[in-house]
């Protein structure tokens, strides 16, 4: 393998979270006993990728709070490690931009300096655990320019923003091309690149003055000179743009098969370690298919639920299809069907909140209800 | 040179025989506890909760697995100046030996502990389940002026001949010290946890050396020594929870009392946390059919089956229709479906196969008050039956 260096993009400004994302990146969402970046964040770290720049956005304090100086992910350390990279200030609120090229201009001295012939990017907004070991290798055999990720969906993906590729038979991508209706099983971009170090500076002199470039943008004007090919991911990607998809991501994990692709490889997904004591689980506890962190008391019912480290459930509770965020505090004989609580949410005795599956209800960080 | 008042030596080097099965692998210290820890993480984390930043850990005993849990510290926040050191036996210039008992284990380190020129040193056993704050023990022991503080607490009597027991005097200073006396006088137990004055330990660890009949213990003859001399011996009383877990009864009974001590306030309270070098496990999955109870679950753990009054490890596998009661199960084994499992404690990535009934009760009176103890990395084949109080070693 050759080497490569990473470089995370902890700054999309995604708004369709109803407010979980308004304190936080959306990167630093919570995600079982995860947050969102940890799973980007492993993924190049299993990878033997060690020298990792992360940019960050203004609202970061979540975000460094989490990471630290990357010690849990094996990044602090005297040769490489993890870079915190600063964004732009360019720009809107609500921009589109996946991979802002005035982002990676601000940062070119972290690209100069390092002598690694590709640079692998990504989004961290997206549940997935990849090993780029085998599409650096394919980058290689192919002799490529860019190596873009894509993943073949069976059904057509309603999401707008996502780009799909078109590509030859030798899987050389000849053209991007928006959603599309009619298309089948669309190729989407899944937010990953490998891109030659050289090639990127050359991309970043070029294009940084260009008002709201994205890398993307450069790549779509350089299909025919560079050589740029589409590498298929065979593993679960759950993306993350809306609660909706928050929701479905989450329940998606309860699936033992989705798990085991995630989880339970040889490549984990490492986080923050916090030294909770074990869950434990009540007298008259009934928990039925939910994932459970460490550090919960669980003394009611929990069923088809994802319930995040430090939550105390007290008898006679029922929380059924929910996502629970860490320390919430949920007192007896409350009832809560289809809710996702942030975090260090309580909620009083007897209580009633209902959602349904296509609209969760959505309760803010440190309410009290 | 980094210089603190107060260095801790952790004695972590005893076989813990009495353990049967569980410590045939793996040094006592080393053994997992409640799910999430190992032993040792008790006496670690009170130093790091304590400020206590120099830990010496006197090894012998199998100390692999102990030696790379432990690592540089991290995990308790040791990897900073001072630290945690590994210290096992060693060649000196003229000779080396194993440690032959608690006292000589230390004397053997005299280097060590001269080379951060500490006041006091603080003697500790890997082997205890407590939570201590060790300063107060260092302010009572500066308060009274004493050379040696022994921390002490109130034992059962019937239990008392087990330990060292100490009678006072009125201002708490110690008149008489007697280790495992069959008529004990006290109900007062040393804990194994000890302030000495750096100059008179290491005094009185020479004169022992050069002592041919001594068994070169603390219990033994150091402290029975300096008392005789008239040092001033003064006991710290300890009020709190402290369990020696040196046979499987006591190992058992305190993993369930810490599970016992669990509470609101304690899962929320993140204080005076115990540390624990973690792997980094997904969160525990709980089936459509499984049913848990009045249990303790760990990270990594798959429960597919039924779960009362049980602890399980990190990374456990509970298949279908399994029944597990009463038991602990260390990290990462692997109970398969339709096993039955009554009152076991099993080593780590212990298989038991399908259909197995372990734990089966007979009619003889049962030994170790019916714990089954099975050897880590056992695999126990399909259907098979094992009676209640058995100690099950691997075959090799």
């Amino acid at each position: 393998m050759c080497e490569a260096i990473g470089i995370l993009f902890g700054n999309s400004r995604i708004d369709g979270l109803q407010g979980l994302a308004e304190k936080r990146p959306i990167e630093a969402l919570p995600f079982g006993r995860y947050r969102l970046l940890d799973f980007a964040l492993s993924s190049m770290v299993n990878s033997g990728i060690r020298t990792i720049g992360l940019i960050t956005p203004y609202h970061n304090r979540t975000m460094l709070s989490h990471i630290g100086a990357g010690k849990a992910w094996f990044l602090e350390r005297k040769a490489g490690g993890l870079f915190i990279l600063p964004e732009t200030i360019y720009g809107l609120v609500g921009r589109k931009e996946q991979f802002f090229l005035k982002d990676l201009a601000l940062n070119i001295e972290y690209l100069q300096r390092d002598q690694a012939e590709n640079v692998v990017i990504s989004s961290c907004n997206q549940v997935f655990n990849i090993n780029y070991h085998e599409v650096l290798d394919y980058h290689e055999d192919k002799n490529a320019d860019i190596t873009l990720v894509y993943k073949k969906f069976d059904t057509p993906n309603r999401k707008n923003s996502q780009t799909h590729l078109i590509m030859d038979e030798k899987q050389r991508v000849i053209n991007f091309n928006d959603y599309d209706e009619l298309e089948n099983s669309p190729l989407n971009f899944i937010n990953m690149l490998i891109i030659r170090r050289q090639i990127l500076l050359d991309i970043i002199n070029e294009y940084q003055e260009q008002e709201g470039f994205d890398l993307l943008d450069a790549i779509t004007i350089k299909l025919k000179s560079l050589k740029i090919y589409g590498y298929s991911f065979q593993g679960y990607i759950g993306i993350i743009q809306s609660v909706q998809d928050y929701y479905q991501c989450s329940m998606d994990i309860l699936d033992t098969k989705i798990r085991e692709k995630l989880f339970l490889g040889l490549d984990r997904i490492h986080t923050k370690l916090l030294d909770n004591p074990p869950t434990c689980h009540g007298e008259h506890a009934k928990v039925r298919n939910s994932l459970i962190a460490s550090g919960c008391m669980i003394e009611g019912k929990v069923e088809n639920s994802v319930i995040s480290r430090g939550v105390i459930i007290e008898p006679e509770a029922q929380v059924i299809n929910c996502i629970i965020m860490s320390k919430c505090w949920i007192r007896a004989q409350t009832i809560l069907n289809h809710v996702i609580l942030d975090k260090l949410v309580e909620v009083g005795e007897g209580r009633v909140l209902q959602g349904n599956s296509e609209n969760p209800m959505v309760v803010l960080k440190r309410a009290k209800i | 040179m980094f210089e603190q008042e107060c260095i801790a030596m952790l004695l972590a080097g005893g076989q813990g025989s009495r353990l049967g099965p569980l410590t045939n692998n793996i040094a006592k210290p080393a053994i997992s506890f409640c799910g999430n820890y190992r032993i040792i993480d008790f006496c670690l984390s009170n130093c790091a909760n304590s400020k206590i930043n120099i830990v010496g850990v006197l090894t012998q005993y199998k100390p692999f697995l102990l030696s790379s849990y432990i690592g540089i510290g991290s995990a308790w926040d040791f990897d900073y100046v001072g630290g945690v050191h590994i210290l096992p036996p060693h060649l000196g210039s003229t000779e080396g030996s194993w440690y032959r008992g608690t006292a000589d284990a230390v004397y053997q380190n005299i280097d060590f502990i001269d080379f951060f020129k500490p006041s006091f040193v603080l003697i500790i056993s890997g082997d205890h389940i407590y939570q201590a704050d060790y300063n107060k023990m260092i302010d009572f022991h500066r308060r009274n002026k004493a050379q040696l503080t022994i921390s002490v607490t109130e034992v059962p009597w019937q239990e008392a001949s087990r330990f060292g027991v100490v009678t006072l005097d009125v201002d708490q200073r110690i008149r008489d010290f007697a280790e495992k006396p069959a008529y004990p006088n006290s109900n007062l137990a040393s804990m194994g946890v000890y302030i000495f004055d750096w100059p008179l330990l290491k005094q009185a660890l020479m004169e022992d050396e050069e002592d041919l009949q001594s068994n070169h213990d603390f219990g033994k003859d150091i402290i029975p020594k300096l008392l005789q001399q008239k040092n001033r011996v003064y006991a710290y009383k300890f009020r709190g929870y402290w369990r020696d877990v040196g046979i499987i009864e006591s190992y058992y009974h305190a993993n369930f009392d810490y599970f016992s001590s669990l509470n609101y306030s304690r899962m929320t309270n993140q204080d005076r946390r115990i540390f624990s070098n973690l792997e980094d496990l997904p969160s525990q999955y709980v089936g459509s059919s499984a049913l848990i109870e009045n249990s303790l679950i760990c990270n990594g753990c798959t429960v597919l089956g039924s779960v009362y009054h049980s602890i399980l490890g990190l990374g456990v596998y509970i298949g279908k229709g399994v029944e597990v009661r009463d038991s602990i199960i260390l990290p990462h084994s692997k109970i398969n479906d339709h096993s039955v499992i009554r009152k076991v404690v099993t080593g780590e990535n212990v298989e038991i196969e399908s259909h197995s009934v372990i734990g089966a009760t007979k009619n003889e009176p049962l030994k170790q008050e019916g714990i089954t103890v099975i050897e880590d990395q056992t695999v126990l084949k399909e259907g098979s039956k094992i009676e209640a109080g058995e100690n099950v070693y691997r075959v090799r």
